[in-house]
């Protein structure tokens, strides 16, 4: 079960390792060279190290289910996926340019709405956006930024174009796993660290704790941050306490948290209240202050809203820049580049068919068995429906939804997402993957070397989301040809 | 130190130490009961009453054999302090306050908890046993030694000494107490020595005791060690440092008080007296001063965390 590149089953689409049958491209030489000469029960032994070193790490993700909530372990792949720098800088400079423009279109929308004003960007897409909160209207957050974390995922299509698929900012994860990723492949594979130089990706936690530290309203050299998250049932809670060991933070529930008459934040400790600066929030808006937002919501604190609004805490991201966070919404990223920078996309985005538009829907309901159809709000892959894997059943049920609610849809057409060698079940096997790199900004912009990979562990399937059968691979970004 | 966080500690420090006692307790009961003559008195009856647990068994279970007692107070889920159940608890408890310690400790912690998950039963056979606890004590112990070595002494490593100390004090005495007075019928017989060994054995005291004591185990020396001794561990001497030492470090004047009043009594205690009469109620006021002191640092400490009600009731003292 070596690699053996002569034999490798390419898939007729973009190969991320391999140019043609038995022939590497420039970064993976080696690559190819190392497990081609690793016996096979070698590699097996260390597919089962892997296993076990999740296992016992408790790298675990949680599968929602009518049965129960299942922690699972994080599915690995072994295979690194490569990226060339000279390629890599030119991506990280399209995140960059991507992600400013974001935030400038978010304190617009808060602000005055010149996007609007000065029809760019339609009003009967604001007036129907979910998540535009209007309790947000006139704030002003430090550097004028709301996402300051942004989770972009990136696609290559089968001429090696890379797009942009979606830009995740209400509360994107992912990022534990990209840095879990590597130490796996440090822990298991030593010797190709020796091999090559690959860019590290552990710098992620620091750029995060300088950023949330350029958040806080009080001067000093050791700004009081937590992590606040849902609790311990949260799909993500492994990511949440994950980030807070590592940057030394503190891990909240909501109900560690008060607001005082003072509109400050304060944790409940053992000497009773201490003030708190910054919050790294992993819930979502609806949920973070019930006197604001949902009165039902145990999980938030009441009294943030305000606390936020009058510049007592910082709060990442910030409430309300889920309003880019929109497939609709997305389509427009690139005319707010232009808008707002005076620049062109550096990366395109896919083409979309927005519904809301009369001659795009007629063209979305009239080729649904083609094109992959996206609800405007969901994530994790929910939702949408595949038109190339689909029923004609499902396709009535989607025509039915988008003449109901065309606002709420878009469609993009079906990509031929590349591929990576994955070790499956005893073969190495061409399989489909993304990529989501995650961006900072607070009063710098700062892009992980990478990202993670996601990759379809189904043979021939292009749903990459761990609820969905999916797991990931780590992420090398190397110099030249090695 | 958020309250919740430090609460978290403070039990998951307890629920290990339990989980470790319980082994050695059940360990140098197995090897004791191949000494006592056969239709000795001492039975697995017994070892639920030195641990507490009499009435949670015999609602569950009718008799109490080996295996229905090794099942109870190892594997089974319904018994709260169960091996298998302490080992659960500080696992869940250790993934929420994962961020106040060494990266390492959650993995160790979790490789127990999968450890215990997938040998508890052949604990109950015999031939296993030992071997299966033993591993239970090695892999707790590697983790109080991570800590001990890559762990600053900040606020979350007091709570977790204080936990450790309260519990393994009421351990102490709990064994003592009990023991004592299921020996009491084999006073004056060629088994006395053995049965005050047995109790040095159950609190892994023996060796110790021997270096620093004597060969004999004499009835009031081995209480005046298992109480008073200021160098062994498992003292309630030593845990009542270790607790006084851990609060030095923490807000608050109440536990200290509370504290204090212990370490007079145990101060104050004439063993050779204690040895005839007296030893169940100086035990019993040892056990309720613990309990006491373990809801004083809930007031003190964790009161924050819930206005309330003071959770895990299922695990407390009393």
């Amino acid at each position: 079960m070596k690699i053996d590149c002569g034999s490798y089953p390419l898939m007729g689409g973009y190969d991320e390792l391999l140019e043609a049958p038995g022939k590497p491209r420039d970064g993976a030489v080696g690559l190819c060279d190392y497990f081609a000469g690793l016996p096979a029960d070698e590699l097996e032994a260390r597919h089962d190290a892997v296993d076990a070193a999740i296992m016992a790490a408790g790298i675990t993700f949680t599968v929602y289910s009518e049965a129960g909530n299942i922690d699972r372990a994080w599915p690995f792949d072994v295979v690194p996926r490569i990226i060339d720098k000279t390629e890599w800088d030119r991506i990280e400079a399209g995140l960059k340019q991507r992600l400013r423009a974001l935030n400038r279109f978010i304190d617009d929308i808060y602000h005055e709405q010149r996007i609007v004003r000065d029809g760019v960007f339609p009003a009967e897409v604001l007036a129907d956006s979910k998540n535009f909160r209007e309790a947000c209207v006139g704030a002003n957050p430090p550097f004028g930024v709301w996402a300051h974390i942004c989770g972009t995922d990136l696609v290559r299509d089968g001429d090696g174009t890379v797009y942009v698929l979606e830009d995740n900012l209400r509360v994107p994860s992912g990022v534990s796993y990209m840095l879990e990723n590597r130490q796996l492949m440090k822990r298991l594979f030593p010797e190709l660290f020796a091999r090559y130089d690959v860019l590290p990706v552990d710098d992620y936690t620091a750029q995060l704790y300088d950023m949330l530290a350029s958040l806080s309203p009080r001067e000093g050299d050791r700004p009081e941050i937590a992590v606040l998250t849902p609790g311990i049932f949260n799909s993500a809670y492994f990511e949440h306490s994950y980030l807070a060991q590592q940057m030394g933070a503190h891990l909240v529930e909501g109900s560690d948290l008060v607001v005082l008459d003072d509109d400050c934040v304060y944790m409940k400790t053992i000497e009773g209240l201490t003030r708190l600066d910054v919050i790294y929030r992993r819930i979502d808006d609806d949920f973070i202050d019930p006197e604001v937002f949902r009165a039902d919501s145990a999980l938030g604190v009441a009294g943030l809203m305000r606390a936020w609004k009058q510049g007592k805490v910082g709060i990442a991201n910030a409430p309300g820049a889920g309003v880019a966070d929109d497939k609709v919404v997305y389509a427009y990223v690139p005319d707010m580049i232009r808008y707002y920078l005076g620049e062109e996309a550096i990366l395109p985005n896919v083409p979309s068919y927005l519904c809301m538009h009369e001659a795009d829907r007629d063209y979305v309901l009239a080729n649904l068995d083609k094109l992959v159809v996206k609800p405007a709000n969901e994530s994790g892959g929910y939702g949408m429906l595949v038109g190339p894997k689909s029923t004609l059943d499902e396709q009535a049920k989607f025509a039915e939804l988008i003449r109901d609610n065309p606002r709420n849809y878009m469609a993009q057409p079906t990509l031929s997402l590349s591929t990576v060698p994955t070790l499956c079940e005893g073969a190495i096997e061409p399989r489909h993957v993304d990529l989501r790199p995650f961006i900072l900004q607070g009063r710098d912009l700062y892009v992980t070397h990478g990202g993670l990979t996601r990759v379809a562990l189904r043979r021939g399937s292009l749903v990459v989301n761990s609820s969905q059968g999916g797991g990931s691979k780590d992420t090398w970004i190397v110099q030249g040809v090695c | 130190m958020l309250a919740r966080v430090a609460e978290n500690l403070y039990w998951m420090a307890r629920y290990l130490e339990r989980a470790e006692d319980t082994a050695r307790l059940i360990n140098a009961t197995t090897m004791m009961l191949m000494d006592m003559p056969r239709g000795a008195s001492f039975g697995w009856e017994d070892l639920l009453k030195v641990v507490g647990l009499d009435e949670a068994f015999h609602a569950l279970y009718d008799e109490a054999s080996e295996t229905a007692v090794m099942s109870f107070l190892i594997q089974d889920e319904r018994n709260p302090s169960s091996i298998f159940t302490c080992v659960r608890h500080a696992r869940e408890n250790t993934r929420t306050f994962r961020e106040v310690l060494p990266r390492e400790s959650w993995e160790w912690v979790n490789e127990l908890y999968l450890y215990a998950s997938t040998h508890m039963t052949q604990a109950l056979d015999r031939r296993k046993r030992f071997e299966v606890l033993t591993e239970i004590i090695r892999r707790r112990q590697a983790v109080v030694g991570l800590l001990s070595g890559t762990m600053s002494r900040d606020e979350a490593f007091q709570f977790m000494r204080l936990g450790r100390n309260v519990e393994r004090a009421d351990m102490t005495t709990r064994v003592l107490d009990v023991s004592y007075a299921i020996n009491l019928p084999y006073q004056n017989s060629q088994y006395h020595d053995l049965i005050w060994m047995s109790v040095l054995h159950a609190l892994s005291g023996h060796q110790m005791y021997r270096r620093h004591v004597g060969v004999r185990a004499t009835d009031h020396k081995v209480l005046a060690f298992l109480l008073n001794d200021v160098q062994f561990p498992r003292s309630v001497r030593h845990c009542l440092h270790e607790i006084q030492f851990a609060l030095d470090e923490l807000p608050g004047a109440e536990p200290m008080r509370r504290l204090q009043g212990m370490l007079s009594l145990v101060d104050g205690a004439d063993f050779r007296k204690l040895a005839t009469s007296g030893l169940h109620e100086f035990c019993d006021d040892i056990q309720a001063r613990l309990a006491d002191l373990n809801a004083v640092i809930g007031l003190t400490y964790f009161r924050a965390a819930h206005p309330q009600k003071m959770t895990q009731n299922l695990f407390n003292l009393t």
